[in-house]
């Protein structure tokens, strides 16, 4: 049960990282004339309408976390004390934080999204959030392996 | 936009600033101190009101502190946008990612002795 909750909880973690990185990308770094690169076209997406998506993504991607964190911490966490790797550890526990801060963000990370650019504030929430998304994401990877998949 | 519209506007803008600001530093101080409205015994699958010492296996206390930040932010917020537009223009909305950018930090150097072993 709680390996397909991870796998869904992964998968909607891809797609959130996807949606983000596009958002911030194109905010931060604006095309401005028509794109003929790759990255030209990685940049030019039309990013007020991930607005929502991203918020429902990171919505349904928190509630599987908060599910799958209950059997990290009874199967997991004891395992990577005895390994003794604290900086991995470290890096999931900040994941836990950063998560919830990433939360109390997005009320107002909607609300910029429908409303016209005004100064840089959107672009800095923006890419505020696409950090915490990042960092949760490698985090959760890594200690994934360190557990190891099914064992 | 109608000046109906531009309330709206107005009091969304005022919650979700309000929101991020106040839930940012009252996680912080929750986590802080354990203020946590409710604790999970996964062991057990059991909720307890407040913080509850570990009974069989461990005690986590992440999902209290989530609830009683989201209910003070939560009320934070709503009183924000209750307030009358001139009340609230002193809000800037470079807080949303300020203040949650140095709670950030902060949790870092809290947790800084994981990275320095």
């Amino acid at each position: 049960m709680f390996t397909v909750l991870l796998i869904v909880h992964g998968l909607l973690a891809v797609a959130l990282l996807g949606a983000i990185t596009h958002q911030a990308a194109s905010v931060l770094w604006p095309v401005t004339r028509p794109a003929g690169s790759f990255t030209g076209r990685f940049r030019s997406v039309a990013a007020p309408g991930y607005a929502n998506a991203i918020v429902l993504l990171y919505l349904a991607t928190f509630t599987l976390g908060g599910i799958i964190y209950t059997e990290y911490r009874i199967f997991v966490r004891p395992l990577v004390e005895d390994l003794r790797a604290w900086s991995a550890f470290g890096a999931f526990e900040l994941k836990e934080h950063f998560a919830a801060i990433g939360m109390g963000m997005l009320p107002a990370y909607w609300y910029l999204w429908r409303r016209p650019p005004d100064g840089r504030t959107r672009a800095v929430v923006t890419a505020l959030l696409a950090f915490i998304v990042w960092w949760n994401f490698l985090s959760g990877h890594i200690l994934n392996n360190i557990r190891g998949f099914g064992s | 936009m109608s000046a109906g519209a531009n309330l709206t506007t107005a009091r969304v803008a005022a919650f979700g600033i309000v929101f991020a600001v106040v839930y940012a530093v009252a996680y912080f101080f929750a986590v802080e101190q354990n203020w946590a409205l409710v604790t999970y015994h996964p062991q057990l699958v059991e909720f307890g009101f407040g913080v509850e010492k570990p009974r069989e296996g461990p005690a986590m206390y992440w999902f209290g502190w989530l609830a009683t930040a989201g209910i003070i932010a939560g009320i934070a917020g709503v009183l924000a946008a209750l307030l009358p537009e001139r009340a609230t223009r002193f809000l800037r909305p470079a807080l949303t990612w300020a203040v949650p950018l140095c709670a950030m930090l902060a949790f870092g150097w809290l947790l800084r002795a994981y990275f320095l072993r």
